[in-house]
């Protein structure tokens, strides 16, 4: 028995030493870490496989990830205040300004990102800076409908018979019944006009899903016309999916996806790397490539032929919305479409 | 009886992780819930006026619960029977129907709902086969219907009901129904008198399981019911995560707790009842 208490001695003197060498090597190796809150999914994917090692490349800087949706990171966040449980948050407008109100952001110094002259104007702020664009229109199946021309076709025939509508949920569901609220009179503030359209063709509409099973409803031919973004459609068109991309006759939709310092973090310096990285025009080149895309915000980048422009500066004639407005009023608009559409 | 420390030592580290992980977290929940606004700054009671006053979260409290009992009543119905074969079975085929039971539960839930769209789709595979019999001229709704998400939530919360029910009949005395035909009562009438209520315990545990587990599944409830169907997890998810009222996430999340929780008693008391009425 001695000589089992011996080795096991042994063994874990050994394992001890063993693990605080390798503690040691990685702390010697790396010049540090920095953690990221990400969207899982799509963007978790793309950035394992193009940022991780172009930062380790640049920077010696370690990615690590964790998998979070926009909403997900400002309640974590919110959660524990000053101690946030990553370093930098990737946000969509609705969240980003729900975040600044809550007072969840280190300020921002654009001044230290090498490729800020990379990018086109009003792409950074004292808040945080753009990493990519989403273009929201209409998305369809040309063997199944003829080709819809503005957003008020999603309401008529043929297509309503055909529509996959969500609700408030996501910013792409926000923008675009903004949109089609606009086209009957209503504004950003005033969703009323769709509600009354819907309200009149609501018995008609093929599927009203949960957002993150659009794609697969459209693919399963559940419905085969919605209001989608650029990256979604590419993404189907990869799978074989018969859709095709509208922009719709008062504009496609455009907002921005940034980056932003949680406030607290001890990892300042390396977040701008993480940053500086992701902006970078072979990352932003890596990104936009299927099974990617992204839009990308830096100018050095040959827009893809899919896209609905030929240049980034095209997008500043794309609609955009003021989420300090629609925030406040959202949690109401939520709860009308929730009674609207449950029969 | 006396009281034995070194006895209670023994759940002392499941009681802290309960108290930890459970009581605390309940506690915050009743204390965010009696906020008054969504920045969690002013105390009162008006979240809870709000929500209860409001006769669209009566019906969604009616619907939630509903869909459970329809839920319970669908996977009995299958799993009875079933759980019969079983107990006819040689042990060989009872280790088979065991490991097709446990089957649905190897894989993620989240695959299974997807897998739901798939099947009840309007192109999915019970759609096709109804067209290509004939017994129907277009394809049905199933995909975001109640009928549809009580059979995508049947097929997930089965293994839920058979297991325990499964174990409770695998330890049933088999000469006791051979008394009861040895006695000249028919197969339906020894069914009815000896086999049920010895499994009642079983069926009564598995059946709260699955009303528990389905009133709260929210993946399958939003991605395979859409949002037409309004259940109660939908709202905690909105008011939580997507417009950070957390006041009324947490009204909506204890309503649930308690709808969920009279469900589960309602079953139990209806499980003793019904055995005190076999027996």
């Amino acid at each position: 028995m001695t000589h089992g208490r011996f080795t096991r001695r042994e063994f874990l003197a050994t394992a001890a030493v063993a693990s605080g060498t390798l503690a040691l090597g990685r702390s010697a190796h790396a010049k540090g870490s920095v953690t990221a809150a990400m969207y899982p999914g799509t963007w978790e994917e793309a950035f394992r496989a193009h940022v991780v090692p172009a930062l380790k490349k640049a920077h010696d800087v370690d990615l690590e990830m964790t998998p979070l949706f926009a909403v997900d990171q400002i309640a974590k966040a919110q959660a524990s205040r000053g101690a946030p449980p990553f370093d930098a948050f990737v946000l969509d407008p609705g969240p980003r300004v729900t975040g600044l109100d809550r007072g969840l952001y280190e300020k921002f110094d654009a001044k230290r990102l090498g490729n800020l002259g990379r990018l086109p104007a009003g792409m950074v702020d004292e808040w945080g800076v753009t990493v990519a664009a989403q273009v929201v229109g209409i998305g369809y199946n040309p063997k199944k409908l003829p080709r819809p021309k503005s957003w008020t076709d999603l309401l008529k025939d043929p297509w309503v018979s055909r529509l996959g509508m969500t609700g408030f949920q996501t910013t792409y569901g926000t923008v675009s019944i903004i949109e089609i609220s606009k086209q009957f009179g209503g504004s950003e503030t005033n969703v009323e006009p769709f509600f009354v359209e819907m309200k009149k063709v609501l018995s008609k509409v093929a599927t009203i899903g949960a957002p993150a099973s659009m794609p697969a409803l459209f693919q399963q031919g559940q419905c085969d016309i919605t209001y989608t973004n650029t990256q979604t459609v590419a993404t189907l068109r990869g799978r074989d999916v018969d859709i095709e991309f509208v922009k719709p006759e008062s504009g496609a939709v455009a907002f921005f996806t940034t980056m932003h310092i949680a406030k607290g973090s001890r990892e300042v310096e390396n977040a701008y790397k993480y940053f500086d990285t992701v902006i970078s025009a072979p990352v932003q080149a890596a990104l936009m490539q299927p099974p990617n895309n992204f839009i990308p915000v830096n100018r050095d980048v040959k827009l893809a032929p899919y896209l609905p422009m030929a240049s980034l500066d095209e997008m500043a004639r794309f609609v955009r919305h003021d989420w300090s407005k629609i925030n406040p009023l959202r949690a109401s608009w939520i709860e009308r479409f929730n009674k609207e559409v449950s029969k | 009886m006396r009281f034995r420390w070194a006895e209670w030592q023994l759940v002392l580290p499941l009681g802290m992780a309960y108290a930890a992980f459970f009581l605390v977290p309940l506690a915050l929940l009743i204390a965010v819930s009696v906020f008054a606004d969504e920045k969690i700054t002013t105390l009162g009671l008006a979240t809870w006026h709000k929500f209860l006053g409001d006769p669209f979260t009566w019906k969604v409290i009616f619907d939630t619960v509903k869909l459970g009992c329809l839920t319970v009543a669908a996977t009995t119905l299958i799993a009875y029977p079933l759980a019969l074969v079983y107990l006819g079975a040689g042990p060989r085929w009872q280790r088979v129907i065991l490991f097709v039971v446990i089957l649905p539960l190897l894989t993620s839930v989240v695959v299974r709902t997807f897998a739901g769209i798939v099947i009840l789709g309007r192109e999915g595979v019970i759609n096709q086969t109804i067209l290509w019999l004939g017994l129907s001229p277009a394809p049905l709704r199933l995909l975001q219907t109640e009928h549809g998400l009580v059979i995508a939530l049947t097929q997930i919360e089965m293994p839920l009901l058979l297991l325990p029910l499964l174990s409770v009949m695998s330890r049933m005395d088999p000469s006791l129904r051979d008394a009861s035909a040895g006695l000249g009562a028919s197969k339906w009438r020894t069914l009815f008198r000896v086999t049920l209520p010895l499994s009642l315990p079983g069926l009564v545990a598995g059946c709260m399981l699955v009303f528990a587990s389905c009133t709260t599944a929210f993946i399958s409830q939003f991605v395979i019911g859409g949002n037409r169907l309004v259940y109660l997890p939908l709202l905690i998810w909105q008011q939580s995560l997507v417009v950070y009222n957390w006041p009324l996430a947490s009204v909506a999340a204890l309503t649930l707790l308690v709808s969920v929780g009279l469900g589960v008693a309602a079953i139990s008391a209806l499980g003793r009842r019904s055995r005190a009425y076999a027996v």
